[in-house]
């Protein structure tokens, strides 16, 4: 069985985990285009190669993202996801985007 | 607080009971109850009990008072109640009266009080929460939302290897240190805090799994000859030093 | 009694003769030794046949004595495809031979082996595929003649269990290789554990010969033995078999019932070599084996292989054994060198001749002849080779019972290239190499070609150093590797002879010939992969061990490539045969019981499971469901009944943001909710699709309890806290779900009961109406009473700590006794949500259905700035519906009632299903639900629905809810 390494417990058995799927930004829920809206929801970019992806520790409910090679299966780095979201996202009437790009 | 240890106790007169009461009954055990706290005492008698624990036993404190904090605030706050807390996520540490301090994230804690009661730790905290204004602390209910089962004895570490993936021999896992983790395919905390010289494991996991569980550990314990022990054998343990 | 075949002490290591165990094969007593195999006591007692092979029903016996063929493969009452030269021998036991029809010594099913050529490769795509169904018919006639064991349909499960193991390095192989990397290792500080599948640690040690006066090896073995034991450092197991290689060095370790699961920092793999079996006609009689199979016999089990042998060999190893066979006093006949010379300046092969035996290099086995029975061997006729395969034409006949062949090995390459080492394959050596092995993880011995026992050694050392640096202890110099030079190679290149009359095995387990393998490729199936599929090469028992050398280096010559090209075909896990118990374990179903778990069984409940929870269906006999169902539905309507709703989810949200996370999880508006009341939560995900419900409850300002499905709430908590990772609102989520049990008291006189238990509030409908929230006491409990009934009465649901559940019920149940109160099940409540036209997530959605669709539209706000699904939601809303949810009647009471899943048809087409349908005590009709498409929405259209039977049934499209449409009830 796979290792994973939790930034909060250490390694444990990849069955201790549950996959959260690729991580992506979303893209602007108000101005992007439908196009671009049903590509975040609908498609998946499925690389060959290294991706970012949600991991889930089920036994203290943590969530935290992984940078994992898909043609190897290594696991590269994992890291908290308030590395990349670090700030309160705010959503408004005209624009707004979240997701910060 | 009154000790009443002669009359018998049924856990139907309590508003609380554990999952495992009828299971306890079954198994004959004795019952203590210390105000509106009702425990089982022993199956057996104390003295044959200390040995069986100290060699695998497994308790069950579900009655037994606990709680947990979270939140943003929690830390600054139970510093404030002057508690000694652990540096860091997954260790554990006992406070002056006997209860134990578990740290299970940067921002959450839980508490276990002492076997003898002696600290109400967890009483206090909870009539102090919501006395002061907690911006950032959040109660969770631990007594309900857990059971917490107690293995002790030095066979606990090979009891335990038939149903966690973790290395838990003793010089692996050191006292006080916590793994959250899968126990027997579901979640667990499992918090080693020795009582005395015998290593002590304490598990808390998921109230609806407790007879899961504690069937499970039970069949487990089956090949070391361990047994169900009552909180006075514990607290001989713990007396033991 | 001595047996005809045992031999004295000290030979038979393994042997305790302290008492005879007497045991049956195919009904004849035999006797043996404890420690004996059934294999070995057979052997022992001149019973040399012990099965008969898969397709041609060929007299078949020991092999490799190593529990490595399917030769041995025999029947237990309980368990079939037992390996004979494997399992121990017990008092009484009862061991029967497997595939055959009538006699196991005159069996019917030979009849076959004489049609041979007319059951080509391939044989079945071939002949039974036209016309059309032909295989149907055919196959259980095939089916009954192949196959091996019988199972046992009576027996019973038996206990086996798992056990997690951590060590600094794992040993998987306990011969000299695996014993000196064990010391070496746990001597330099390492914690190891060393793993072997015989009963004995020393591996080749225990049975070969490296010196003429054969002490060398035990000697060594001994002291090897002796200083494990005495290492505190390492445990060793035997009759452990390592399964597999998985991920990140995780080891399945399988002995008796207990299935290991063994990380290890560090591997090494020190799993030896299997020897190999030359081609040759008839190469398959009992009384051809091994060398090695002839050496263990004789050294592990005592037993004498044969009286007159012959040895066919390519490398110095058979002449060690003719030595052993000579010691024992067998007649070696002669040693067949298939090499052109005599390897001259060793001292075996010396004394070899010394000792008479007429050597025959530059020969080999063309044939070997049957007994009279047909049964055994007895004789061989040998040629000399002219070329590589080519046999001269005429040769000399030497008369035997046991031809021993030493012509080479493979790596035991499994484990190895299932944790990602290449195999190769070296013509130098002829023989299969391995490389590129992964981060922590070495191979040493003989599997890494290492055939001289120094180099053995200081190779395995040389790996621990290794293995020790990596781990950080004591860091020591790594010695040079040793590369033992080719000519040592004990592999001969090309030990094939076809025969005009074929039956020169390739596969002992699939009685695959050279021609099966040659026709294959030619019939277009090159690829190795492809033979073994179309040939079932290497699919049988023992999974190519002693076929995949062979056919790679056949099918490399039939299709002009190298046999490295050609390779050999992947080796998954698990290594040997493995039992299901072995995988399955303990069986850990985790159940989850709420408190009242043991009232509903003593009410008499008759309990299902909902995911892992267990929940009373109804309360009544088995088989009393629509009467009992009946009845609780009748008195909630008219009366007061109590539900168990604890496994209902509950989370609580809590902060500044509270209202404004659920604003953006749900598809409602949350913010400006009051404090005190509860409103419905629909949950999408960001494809718009329905997920979740239930409903937020607002305690305070900055505190919500929300609810959620029973099966939904683990998902609906990630996905909370998923998204607040990304928005971070300053806001908490606790997954309360156990923490509080729940229960629903529902029906007109529901309030009557509770004032009885709830006094510190006002329960009016002015003071607390419907979708009202109040924390109060409850029978001195502190509850959270929500003013919600998803069965359409008046209701609170009480929500108070899980450990006070069973008193609450308790109470509840004495309070209402004057009124009648019962308790109700989950069925009941399914009829009653349905009479209110409530929808349950994932019975009555699917993964596309939308709030539109569900006539939930009114639960979705337009106005917020965001929410998860609300971005698609806009999307699909410029588009007309392509289906709706709708309630439907059957009027028609003579007709079968529709169930979940009935196709809603349009003539022949298909236009929706039905999700959920009851017959409604109240309405005392069909009632349910169904999608249909947008034209078929309206009230009053007609649907026809096909039923049980395929009996159209019409129902009508009537408004929601059923039952109380101004929804007075609910609102009491």
């Amino acid at each position: 069985m796979k290792i994973l390494t939790c930034p909060l417990n250490g390694p444990r058995n990849i069955s201790e985990f549950t996959y959260g799927g690729e991580f992506h930004h979303m893209p602007d829920p108000k101005n992007s285009t439908a196009r671009k809206w049903a590509e975040h929801v609908f498609f998946h970019a499925n690389e060959a190669g290294i991706v970012t992806e949600w991991w889930f520790h089920n036994a203290t409910s943590f969530w935290f993202l992984a940078e994992r090679n898909t043609i190897t299966d290594e696991v590269i780095r994992t890291f908290n996801a308030s590395d990349i979201f670090s700030e309160r996202q705010e959503f408004n009437d005209q624009t707004t985007n979240a997701g910060s790009n | 607080m009154s000790m009443q240890s002669t009359e018998q106790f049924s856990p139907v007169q309590y508003q609380r009971r554990s999952q495992l009461y009828r299971r306890h009954i079954a198994t004959g055990a004795a019952f203590k109850a210390v105000a509106n706290i009702l425990t089982v005492d022993a199956y057996s008698k104390t003295i044959e009990e200390v040995q069986k624990a100290s060699h695998l036993g497994l308790a069950d404190l579900s009655t037994h008072p606990r709680l947990g904090f979270k939140g943003s605030g929690a830390l600054s706050w139970l510093n404030q109640q002057k508690l000694q807390l652990p540096e860091n996520p997954n260790q554990a540490v006992q406070q002056a009266k006997g209860s134990l301090i578990a740290r299970l994230s940067q921002e959450e804690f839980l508490i276990l009080n002492d076997l003898d009661m002696a600290s109400l730790t967890a009483e206090k905290l909870e009539a102090r929460y919501s006395l002061d204004s907690t911006d950032g602390v959040y109660l969770l209910p631990r007594n309900d939302s857990h059971c917490w089962l107690a293995l002790t004895g030095i066979q606990a570490p090979d009891c335990l290897a038939k149903l966690c993936g973790i290395d838990m021999r003793v010089d692996k896992f050191a006292n006080g240190e916590i793994a959250q983790t899968s126990l027997a395919r579901v979640n667990a905390i499992i918090l080693r805090y020795d009582l005395g010289v015998t290593p002590c494991f304490y598990i808390l996991s998921d109230v609806s799994l407790t007879e899961f569980l504690w069937d499970g550990l039970l069949d487990s314990m089956q090949e070391f000859q361990g047994v169900p022990i009552g909180i006075s054998a514990l607290k001989k343990l713990s007396q033991d030093i | 009694m001595a047996a005809l075949n045992r031999l004295p002490p000290p030979y038979g290591l393994l042997l305790n003769r302290d008492n005879d165990i007497t045991f049956s094969f195919e009904n004849r007593d035999y006797t043996g030794f404890n420690g004996d195999t059934i294999a070995s006591a057979l052997a022992a007692n001149d019973q040399w046949m012990i099965s008969r092979s898969f397709k041609y029903h060929r007299p078949r016996g020991v092999l490799t004595m190593a529990g490595q063929d399917a030769n041995t493969l025999v029947q237990l009452p309980s368990d079939p495809n037992i390996l004979a030269d494997c399992e121990n021998i017990t008092e009484g036991q009862i061991v029967m031979a497997q595939n055959y029809s009538g006699k196991f010594e005159k069996d019917r099913g030979a009849w076959i082996a004489p049609f041979a050529k007319f059951l080509p490769v391939g044989f079945y795509y071939k002949s039974f595929f036209k016309p059309k169904g032909i295989w149907e018919k055919w196959a259980p006639m095939i089916r009954k003649r192949t196959g091996l064991g019988v199972i046992d349909p009576d027996f019973q499960p038996e206990y086996y269990d798992k056990q997690y193991k951590f060590y600094d390095v794992v040993v998987v192989g306990g011969g000299p290789a695996g014993m000196a990397a064990a010391l070496q290792a746990a001597q330099s500080g390492a914690e190891v554990l060393l793993a072997d599948e015989n009963p004995i640690l020393g591996g080749s040690l225990n049975y070969a010969r490296i010196d003429v006066r054969s002490e060398y090896a035990e000697n060594i073995r001994k002291k090897m033995i002796g200083d494990i034991e005495a290492h505190n450092n390492i445990d060793v197991m035997v009759n452990a078999i390592c399964n597999g290689w998985f991920a990140d060095n995780w080891l399945p370790i399988i002995k008796g019932r207990r299935l290991y699961k063994v990380r290890a920092k560090e591997i090494i793999m020190c799993v030896g070599s299997l020897e190999q079996q030359a081609v040759f006609h008839n190469n398959d009689l009992p009384g051809i084996m091994m060398s090695s199979a002839a050496q263990r016999l004789i050294h592990l089990y005592g037993v004498r292989p044969g009286k007159a042998a012959v040895v066919l060999t390519g490398n110095t190893e058979g002449y060690a054994l003719a030595l052993d066979l000579l010691d024992v006093g067998i007649d070696v006949k002669a040693v067949i060198e298939l090499r052109e010379s005599v390897p001259q300046d060793n001292d075996i092969v010396k004394e070899v001749m010394a000792r008479g035996v007429p050597v025959k290099p530059g020969h080999a086995v063309f044939e070997a002849r049957k007994s009279k029975n047909k049964q055994h061997l007895a004789a061989v006729e040998i040629r000399k080779i002219m070329e590589e395969g080519v046999c001269a034409g005429s040769g000399e006949i030497i008369e035997c019972d046991l031809l021993c062949m030493a012509v080479g090995y493979t790596p035991t390459y499994q484990l190895i290239c299932q944790a990602g080492g290449q195999l190769s394959y070296d013509d130098a050596t002829a023989m299969f190499t391995l490389t590129n092995m992964p981060k922590s993880f070495q191979i040493a011995g003989s599997v890494n070609g290492a055939w001289n026992l120094d180099s053995v050694f200081a190779e395995a050392r040389r790996a621990a150093i290794i293995a020790c640096n990596a781990l950080g202890k004591k860091a020591q110099t790594v010695p040079d590797p040793i590369i033992d030079h080719a000519d040592i190679s004990p592999n001969f290149r090309w030990p094939i002879f076809p025969h005009p009359k074929g039956k020169e095995f390739v596969d002992f387990d699939e009685d695959l010939q050279v021609a099966d393998i040659i026709n294959a490729t030619r019939d277009g199936y090159e690829h190795i992969q492809l033979v073994k599929r179309y040939s079932t090469c290497g699919m049988g028992p023992s999974q190519g061990r002693h076929s995949a050398l062979a056919t790679a280096r056949l099918v490399a010559k039939a299709t002009n490539k190298t046999v490295a090209q050609t390779g050999v075909t992947t080796a998954r896990p698990p290594f040997a045969p493995e039992r299901l118990g072995h995988n399955a374990g303990r069986s850990f179903y985790p159940a989850q019981r709420s408190s009242m778990h043991y009232r509903h069984l003593e009410a008499g409940a008759q309990m299902l499971q909902a995911g892992a929870w267990y929940r009373p269906a109804y309360y009544g006999p088995k088989g009393s469901k629509s009467e009992s169902v009946h009845a609780e539905v009748l008195n909630v309507r008219n009366n007061v009944g109590i539900v168990d709703v604890s496994t209902l989810g509950g989370i609580e949200v809590r902060g500044p943001d509270a209202g404004e996370f659920l604003n953006r999880f749900y598809t409602f508006a949350f913010t400006r909710q009051p404090v005190g009341r509860a409103r419905y939560a629909l949950l999408t995900n960001e494809a718009g699709v329905i997920i979740d419900d239930g409903v937020a409850c607002r305690i305070s300002q900055d505190h919500y309890y929300v609810t959620a499905t029973t099966g939904g709430v683990s998902r609906v908590f990630q996905n909370m806290l998923q998204w607040n990772a990304q928005w971070n609102l300053d806001v908490d989520f606790a997954n309360v779900t156990t923490a509080w049990c729940g229960i629903n008291i529902a029906g007109p006189n529901a309030r009557i009961v509770l004032q009885k238990l709830c006094h510190d509030i006002d329960l009016s409908a002015e003071a607390f109406p419907y979708m009202g929230v109040r924390e109060a006491m409850v029978a001195d409990i502190p509850a959270r009473l929500i003013r919600v009934g998803f069965v359409g009465e008046l209701g609170f649901e009480i929500h108070v700590p899980q450990h006070c559940g069973e008193a609450l019920w308790d109470t509840l149940l004495a309070a209402g006794k004057d009124q009648g109160i019962r308790p109700f099940g989950i069925e009941a409540q399914r009829v009653m949500r349905l009479e209110k036209g409530h929808i349950i997530i994932s019975q009555d959605t699917d993964a596309m259905s939308t709030p539109m669709e569900v006539q939930m539209g009114w639960a979705v706000s337009r106005k917020k700035p965001f929410f998860v699904g609300g971005r698609t939601l806009a999307e699909l809303e410029k588009n007309p519906l392509s289906r709706a949810l709708v309630g439907f009647v059957a009027n028609d009471i003579e007709a079968p009632i529709p169930l979940e899943c009935h196709l809603v048809l349009d003539g022949e087409k298909m236009t929706g299903r039905v999700t959920s349908c009851e017959m409604s005590p109240t309405l005392n009709k069909p009632i349910g639900l169904a999608y249909v498409v947008p034209e078929k929405a309206e009230v009053g259209s007609q649907i026809d629905i096909r039923s049980t039977g395929g009996l159209l049934v019409t129902a009508e499209v009537v408004d929601l809810p059923f039952y109380d449409p101004e929804n007075q009830r609910q609102e009491l």
